[in-house]
């Protein structure tokens, strides 16, 4: 009898960025739309393996999830050793774009829950031009608070620490084994990278401000857990209502990782928003 | 029992001196703390992630690392089988968003043992609610 096997494929790509060649790893699967999947802070891409193995997903869509660099098997630049990490919200939001132009997806759908959620909005602002459609997962304006020295310490385990910091996120209804598998994720960070990665979450990302810049020309879906105590509901509604063009569906018994905490739950809510990007790429077609 | 009396205590610390994993997780969790229930309060002394004793009689002279203290309202929920949103985990409540729940003292013993912390606190929803 033939193995098992998911549909996942992975792959190396350069990706150039600001006089330096970043090597970059992604996994993809399927064909379609480039929907391209960010993971959150501290982590990598195997939070969206759900996703990427899922037919009704990958049958339309060209899904790919990338490690950013120092996450995952993305190696960290020359030099890393010698500085501090703090990622900023012009690196990320141009790295993603950079990653998009190496792989030449044309208008990519960008997916990214919290620190990949909160990209959304300067992706928005930004780079409107060149994006098809923002999903928005635990992301607000504002979600101060995570910046803390503890979880780059030397008299405290970083893996076990910045893992089960996390591990509250996530809501009790979510399988024990999926919460086990993203703390496992979690534990597995590089040192401060981490805390380099909320350096961005809670210091550099401030849109209270700037929400209402964004012309609305780009859909976006913001989709926030009601267990999500880092950005609750009441901080995503509070955001949404700031920006032009973007619908807020918040999602049950689900916490700050939807994608991987609770897979099942989360494809309820997300293949409406999936299908309405769809419906709006054949929308001009038969208008005409 | 009533929440949070010394009966309730004891179950807990039954509970938690009869876990499986405390003694995998907690083999280095050796420390005294504090539990506040609103004006209850306890000194839990650990020993290798066993509880060793509980003691109500706290003075300003009763030494422990850290104090976890929190309103009897939010241990209410905290203890539920299914917690509600904000209440399901210690540094939810304690976050600085929230601030449903105060973390005094060494507060580095706490991070240096989360874990097992965590897991040892998550054992109060063991505990019988009516006795």
């Amino acid at each position: 009898m033939a193995a098992r096997r998911d549909p996942i494929v992975g792959g190396y790509v350069y990706v150039p960025y600001n006089n330096y060649e970043y090597r970059v790893f992604y996994e993809e699967a399927g064909k379609g739309i480039p929907l391209v999947c960010l993971h959150t802070a501290g982590t990598d891409s195997r939070e969206w393996r759900h996703q990427l193995c899922d037919p009704d997903i990958n049958g339309r869509f060209r899904v790919i999830a990338f490690d950013l660099p120092r996450h995952g098997k993305s190696i960290p630049p020359v030099g890393f050793h010698k500085e501090e990490y703090r990622l900023t919200a012009k690196f990320y939001s141009e790295f993603v774009m950079a990653f998009c132009d190496a792989l030449e997806l044309e208008r990519p759908v960008i997916m990214g829950s919290s620190m990949g959620g909160n990209i959304c909005l300067h992706l928005a602002l930004n780079f409107e031009d060149r994006l098809r459609a923002l999903i928005a997962i635990e992301a607000c304006d504002y979600s101060p608070g995570w910046f803390i020295s503890w979880l780059w310490h030397p008299h405290v385990h970083g893996g076990e620490a910045c893992a089960t910091s996390v591990f509250g996120l996530m809501a009790p209804q979510s399988p024990e084994e999926y919460r086990w598998e993203t703390w496992w994720y979690y534990s597995q960070g590089g040192p401060g990278v981490f805390k380099g990665d909320l350096y961005f979450y809670s210091v550099d990302h401030d849109f209270r401000e700037l929400c209402e810049q964004i012309s609305g020309k780009v859909p976006i879906y913001f989709m926030t857990g009601v267990y999500d105590f880092a950005c609750t509901p009441e901080m995503t509604e509070k955001t949404a209502k700031k920006v032009k063009g973007s619908k807020t569906i918040i999602m049950e018994e689900i916490g700050h990782f939807p994608m991987c905490e609770n897979p099942v739950t989360f494809k309820k809510y997300l293949m409406p928003v999936l299908e309405e990007i769809l419906q709006h790429e054949h929308a001009p077609a038969r208008r005409r | 029992m009533p929440l949070f009396d010394s009966h309730w205590v004891n179950a807990w610390r039954e509970a938690v001196n009869n876990d499986p994993v405390l003694p995998i997780i907690g083999k280095y969790f050796t420390c005294d703390f504090l539990l506040g229930f609103g004006d209850k309060e306890y000194v839990v002394s650990v020993r290798e992630g066993r509880i060793q004793w509980v003691s109500d009689q706290v003075s300003v002279e009763t030494p422990w690392a850290f104090a976890l203290r929190a309103p009897a309202e939010s241990w209410e929920k905290f203890v539920q089988k299914v917690p509600p949103p904000m209440y399901n985990d210690i540094w939810a409540m304690a976050h600085p968003l929230h601030g449903r729940l105060r973390m005094d003292g060494d507060v580095k013993v706490i991070w240096q043992n989360l874990r097992a912390l965590t897991w040892m606190l998550d054992r109060m929803r063991e505990v019988p609610v009516a006795a």
